[in-house]
Order: structure tokens, then C-alpha cells, then sequence
């Protein structure tokens, strides 16, 4: 059943409460809230180094209403591993276990750790909120950074493609891969719903605006998120094991067609990080896009 | 009275896998490395042979074994993993992780010297590295106190009032790969022993949610490092019940626990040793003896917590004691050495402490080495 703004809007329980240190318009927060809320009761979350492991609060005022492991940066999907087998032992196997983390962990330093328990198809679900960046230690470039994005280590603009996490994980056999925009949250809590029905390992990647890493005005958090969608930068689909096909989502369908795609300038020109990117940056970023549109295709 | 036991043979590693097969661990995760493999393929073996009721986690490495143990841990059931050397090394911060956060994990390490060059053969260097992580850490000198200390560390980790995490040491190939003869109790006794683990210091709930491990600010965080402390303070007294308990049940002692010492109470010379070397220390006692000399041993079996109080204690009585260490902290000495000497200084006990740093990457110990060592200090 597809999940209606009315249904978002009466949250089972609030499971980010007041009291948590999020930036103003960081989508990775309000992305938060809709999904977890959607299952607050059922969640169990594991949380590696991350802005998450900031934006939760601190001490007793922990604004996360849900069971909350924090754990090393490489660590998370091996935790919650550990923490589904042990919930298979006790019978409490209906409690859904759900790695919320950062680009930073999902496609770098914890790839190993979670292409392992993808491969040994562990109850869970990871959740990668992408900002593109480390945000936690100060915006320097991950392997999702964006071509041409200026980063704290990349100050002259990140020259590197984006790693595609969803097909690396795909191509390890996961039971369900989708992605999602913190501008289309209908849609994202319905993929989050339906991840959660499955058995095995289920992986969402979901673009949030990140607006002190972006020097973007938080504001237009959404905006550039939705941009994000509209520009064709980030493609909405998802991906079932049973079928081994990806079907765009209703938000992004027609965006595969790139006559339909608004310019990608309109998103870049948004966000600071992007401030002073040259035409042969502004390309490589497109064909970038257009490979990783290429690489959907072949599963649709 | 004491239980009825099976008198088998079997090998250092075959000894750990029994102890945890008795315990009943919930959810088991390990990954290979030389020399502790062997009980990573007991333990799969025990599950897929349905001997073992448990979550066995085929993980990617070591980093993901004990992280997987972590998860299991926090949602408070039995947990068991084991490594050795580089695998150690490489699950460092949830080693740290694992003591800090007082999550009562077994995980004994087969003792390997450290890269580079490549070597399997032992030293303490691997388990040496990680003595500040908030585990309590035993020595064992056979492979009847591998088991014996391994079903022991249950009882005492999973206690509410010590809720600390137990690295049960046994020297690579020496111990984990020989075979030697082993008393193995009744499995039911074994489990009566342990007892299950049924009210769990931590366990996530989704009706009373917690966040566990949040940003922590340096009053709390320090108040936590403090019940740390105290906790292992309380360790000493808890191993020396759970060891007197066993003594009890299964007829067997290792001195009090925390220590243990050979032949006479007072000596003109005393071998301070950890793990096999203290068993071979016995062999070089005797024939020295046998020459007419003085000399007794002391055997560190609890080197975390620190058993100060006895080594003090037992100092006392003796005039030079000199210590085998088999790892060196580089720039300084030896480590068992260093904590000995700071100890009896602090506690005014003006007994001679000197040492040698002996069996690096497996070097043999012989009792002669040993002898030659003695004879030389008694000289000095
Ligand atoms: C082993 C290790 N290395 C480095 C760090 C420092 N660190 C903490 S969070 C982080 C970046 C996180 O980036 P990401 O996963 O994208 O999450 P975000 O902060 O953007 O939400 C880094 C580098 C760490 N905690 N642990
Ligand atoms: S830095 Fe970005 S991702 Fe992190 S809390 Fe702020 S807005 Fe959110
Ligand atoms: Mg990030």
C-alpha cells in the first residue's frame, strides 16, 4: 500500500525527539524521523561514526526514541549482525535491525564489512544516507563525492567518479537495493516499509542535502534534493533479488529519459561546493550521471 | 565433593573449543589465523554436527568477529569468539570498544608473535599490546587450565557485579597444537558450573529504549574509565571465588587464582614467569634444588587484573626475584617485569627485581635456559 503524506504525518511514535544536534535543514535528520518513526516500536538501530552519531544528542537527553548501539566506523553491519543472530536465539526476531550511517562508512571504510554480511544475507537493513562527504570530521571527500565538488581535501574539486554502492551490492546478491531523495519521503518510507518485509540483507541509499557541507542555504535542503532527482544526479529505483530487475520509482520515472532532465547547472549552481567548477568538470560530472543511468539500465 | 571427569588427550585449542561447547554459547564468530584456527573449526564443527545449539557468524575478518560478538553481547546473550596475533591486532578498536563498553565477551588468544618478519611461533607480544583494554587477561601454563580457565572466565565476565570481558591466554604450539591430557568433566556439570545467562548486565529493549556508547562528556566519560577500575578491583576477588568454586567442583587449583607459586615460601632466588615458561620454571626449580640451591617460582596466572596485593605479599618473603618476560615494551623492558619492579617500589617491598626478555617469535625456553639464567643471577 503505498505510503500518503497523511500517513506520515501520523507517526506511531516520534522517534526523534527534541534535543538532537542536527544542522538546520540536514535531510539526513528528517529522513530519520520519517522512517524510523514508520517502525519505532519494532527498530532496533546501529549507528556507526558518522553525523548521526552526533545528531542523536548526547547523555541523557538522547533525542533517538529507539534502541541505539553506537558503534566503530567499519563496525555497524557486523554489530547489527551479531545483533540479529542473538534476536534469532531469544525468538524476538520480528524486531527489525537497521544500520543508519554515512556515505563515509557504506563506501569506504566499512565496504568489507558490509558486502560480508550482505554476502551472508543477515537479517538487516543498511541505510546509507549520502551527503557525499565525511560530514562528521568536517566535509573531506568520500568514495560517493560527486565530480567536480570542491571538499576539504579536494579544494580544487573532486575529479574521481562515484563508487555506485547499490550495484556493488547487487552484485553481491543482496535481497532488496534501493535508492531514494530525503525530497520524495512518500516514497523512501514505502521502500523502508517494503525492505523491512523482506528476509535478508536489504540496502537503501538515500540522497539527504547536507547544507554546512554543501554551503548551500538550508532553506533549499529540499529543493536541492528534489533538483538532485529532477537533474538526473541522483536515480530513483529499486532493485528485487527475486526478479533482477530495477524499476525506476514513481518520483524519478521520468528522468531516465534525459530529454526530460532539467540542467544539471541548476543543481550545482545551489551549493557552494560546486562554486567555481569548469565546464570540463561541469561534462565529466554528466557523463558520470550518464554512467551510472548506463548501469541501471542494464537491470531494467 | 568432587564430579566425576573423563581423563582425555587432546590439544591446547581442542581444550578451549570443549569449554566453550559446555558454556553453551549463543552466537559464536571467529575467522582463521594460525595457530588459533583450530578452534574456529571445532566450534563450526560442534554447530553443524547440531552438538552446539548456536548462531555460528561465517564473518570476513577479525574486525567483523568481535564486532559480531559486540551485537550479540548488547542484546544479552552468550558469546564466544577466539584469534591470535594479526587478527587481534586488527579487531584493535573493538577490543577496546568491547572492554570499555564492559560487554562480557570470551575470547581466548592463541599467543603470536607480531609481524614483521612472518613467524606463527609464540610470544606474549599480541596479548601484551592489548593489556590496557579493559579485559581481564589469565595465562595458562597447560592445556588442562586452557579449559579449566576458559569455562572459569564465563562465570567470572558474565558476573553482574564485573561485567568485563576475559581473554583466556594460551601459548601458540606449545599449548594450542600439542596434545597432553586433559580431565574434561561432565558437559552438564560443566553447564551447572557456568550456569546460564539469564539476567544479563545489558540487553537492548525496545520498550525501555537506551542509546549505548553516545557522545560523552569528560564528567561522565571519566566517572565511566573510574567503575572500570573499580570493577576489576572487584575481578581479583571474583576469579579467586570462581577458582576456589571450581577447586570445589572439579578438584583442581592453579595457587589462588591470581597467582601461583612453586616450592618453598622463601627463597634466595624466585623465576617470575607467565604462561609455559612457568610450567618449565617447575622442571629447573627442581634440578636446582637438587644442586642444593634456593630458589622457588612464582607464577603470574592473572595479569589483568594485576594481582598486587599477593605479588606484594609474596615478595615479602623472598630476596631477588627475576623475571621472564616474552614480549618487550621497546624503549623500556620487559612488561611483567616493569609491573613487578613499579609494585614492590610503590608498596616500600625492598626485594631485588631483575629480568630477561626470553622466547621472542618462539625461541625455545628450555629448563637449562632457565637454569643458566638462575645461576647466573645467584652469582650477581
Ligand atoms: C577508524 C576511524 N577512522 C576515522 C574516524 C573519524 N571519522 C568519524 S566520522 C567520519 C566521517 C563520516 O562520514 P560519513 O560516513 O559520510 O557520515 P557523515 O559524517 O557524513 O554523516 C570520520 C572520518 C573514526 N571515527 N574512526
Ligand atoms: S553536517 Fe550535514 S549531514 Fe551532518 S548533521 Fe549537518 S546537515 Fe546533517
Ligand atoms: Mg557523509
Amino acid at each position: 500500500m503505498p505510503v500518503t503524506q497523511k500517513d506520515l504525518m501520523i507517526k506511531p511514535k516520534d522517534a526523534l525527539l527534541k534535543g538532537h544536534f542536527a544542522c538546520a535543514g540536514c535531510g539526513s535528520a528528517l529522513a530519520f524521523r520519517h522512517a524510523i518513526g514508520s517502525v519505532a516500536d519494532k527498530a532496533v538501530l546501529v549507528v556507526p561514526a558518522s553525523c548521526a552519531s552526533v545528531y542523536q544528542g548526547s547523555g541523557k537527553g538522547v533525542a533517538f526514541n529507539v534502541p541505539t548501539i553506537n558503534t566503530a566506523f567499519a563496525a555497524s553491519d557486523a554489530v547489527a549482525s551479531g545483533i540479529s543472530r542473538a534476536l534469532k536465539r531469544k525468538g524476538k526476531d520480528d524486531l527489525k535491525v537497521i544500520v543508519w550511517g554515512g556515505d563515509g562508512s557504506a563506501a569506504d571504510i566499512g565496504i568489507a564489512t558490509e558486502i560480508g554480511a550482505c554476502d551472508r544475507q543477515e537479517n538487516i537493513l543498511h541505510v546509507m544516507y549520502s551527503n557525499n562527504v565525511y560530514g562528521n570530521t568536517g566535509g573531506q571527500r568520500s568514495g560517493d563525492t560527486m565530480i567536480g565538488a570542491r571538499t576539504a581535501t579536494t579544494p580544487k574539486g573532486n575529479t574521481t567518479p562515484r563508487k555506485m554502492v547499490p550495484f556493488i551490492l547487487i552484485a553481491n546478491n543482496a535481497r532488496y537495493v534501493a535508492t531514494a531523495s530525503a525530497a520524495f519521503l512518500e516514497d523512501f518510507v514505502e521502500k523502508f516499509q517494503k525492505a523491512l518485509s523482506l528476509e535478508g540483507f536489504k540496502f537503501i541509499q538515500i540522497d539527504i542535502s547536507c547544507p554546512p557541507n554543501w554551503r548551500a542555504d538550508s532553506a533549499q535542503s529540499i529543493e536541492i534534493s528534489r533538483l538532485g532527482v529532477q537533474t538526473g544526479i541522483w536515480p530513483l529505483f529499486e532493485w528485487d533479488r527475486e526478479t533482477n530487475i530495477a524499476v525506476l520509482s514513481r518520483p524519478g520515472k521520468k528522468y531516465g529519459d534525459k530529454a526530460n532532465r532539467k540542467p544539471i547547472s541548476d543543481w550545482t549552481s545551489l551549493q557552494g561546493r560546486f562554486r567555481g567548477i569548469t565546464d570540463k568538470e561541469l561534462i565529466a560530472l554528466e557523463e558520470d550521471t550518464e554512467r551510472q543511468w548506463n548501469f541501471l539500465r542494464k537491470f531494467m | 565433593m568432587v564430579v566425576k571427569q573423563e581423563t582425555k588427550s587432546m590439544t591446547g585449542n581442542d581444550a578451549a573449543s570443549y569449554a566453550a561447547l559446555f558454556a553453551k554459547p549463543d552466537v559464536i564468530a571467529a575467522y582463521p589465523i594460525t595457530p588459533q584456527t583450530t578452534i574456529v573449526e571445532n566450534l563450526s564443527r560442534f554447530v553443524d554436527e547440531g552438538k552446539l545449539e548456536a548462531e555460528f557468524v561465517i564473518v570476513e575478518s577479525e574486525h567483523s568477529a568481535l564486532a559480531a560478538c559486540m551485537g550479540a553481547a548488547w542484546s544479552g546473550v552468550r558469546t564466544f569468539t577466539a584469534t591470535s596475533s594479526q587478527g587481534l591486532l586488527y579487531m584493535a578498536e573493538n577490543v577496546f570498544w568491547t572492554g570499555y563498553g564492559r560487554l562480557p565477551i570470551i575470547m581466548p588468544v592463541v599467543n603470536r608473535c607480531l609481524a614483521p618478519g612472518w613467524n606463527i611461533w609464540p610470544d606474549f607480544q599480541d596479548s601484551m599490546a592489548f593489556r590496557d583494554a579493559g579485559w581481564i587477561q589469565m595465562y595458562t601454563k597447560n592445556n588442562q587450565e586452557v579449559f579449566d580457565t576458559t569455562l572459569q572466565a564465563f562465570k567470572i565476565s558474565e558476573s553482574k557485579d564485573i561485567a568485563l570481558p576475559s581473554m583466556p591466554c594460551l601459548d601458540g604450539f606449545v599449548i594450542s597444537h600439542t596434545t597432553g591430557q586433559v580431565d574434561l568433566p561432565d558437559p552438564e556439570d560443566a553447564f551447572e558450573f557456568v550456569g546460564p545467562y539469564d539476567d544479563p548486565v545489558i540487553a537492548l529493549d525496545v520498550e525501555n529504549p537506551w542509546a549505548y556508547g553516545s557522545m560523552t562528556g569528560p564528567d561522565q566519560y571519566s566517572k565511566h574509565r573510574r567503575d572500570l577500575m573499580v570493577a576489576m578491583e572487584r575481578a581479583k576477588k571474583k576469579i579467586i571465588d570462581v577458582h576456589k568454586e571450581f577447586e570445589e567442583r572439579f578438584g583442581r587449583s592453579y595457587g589462588n587464582g591470581l597467582i601461583e607459586p612453586y616450592g618453598d615460601d622463601e627463597a634466595d632466588l624466585t623465576l617470575v614467569t607467565l604462561g609455559t615458561i612457568g610450567d618449565e620454571a617447575h622442571e629447573a626449580i627442581d634440578r636446582l634444588k637438587a644442586e642444593g640451591h634456593n630458589v622457588n617460582a612464582l607464577r603470574v596466572r592473572t595479569f589483568r587484573p594485576f594481582p598486587v596485593e599477593n605479588i606484594v605479599e609474596f615478595a615479602k618473603k623472598n630476596h631477588k626475584l627475576v623475571v621472564i618476560d616474552r614480549a618487550a615494551s621497546f624503549g623500556h623492558d620487559g612488561p611483567l617485569r616493569i609491573e613487578v619492579e613499579a609494585v614492590l617500589k610503590r608498596h616500600n617491598v625492598d626485594t631485588s627485581v631483575s629480568g630477561k626478555i626470553m622466547g621472542l617469535g618462539g625461541e625455545d625456553v628450555p629448563y637449562s635456559a632457565i637454569i643458566d639464567l638462575a645461576k647466573k643471577e645467584l652469582k650477581e
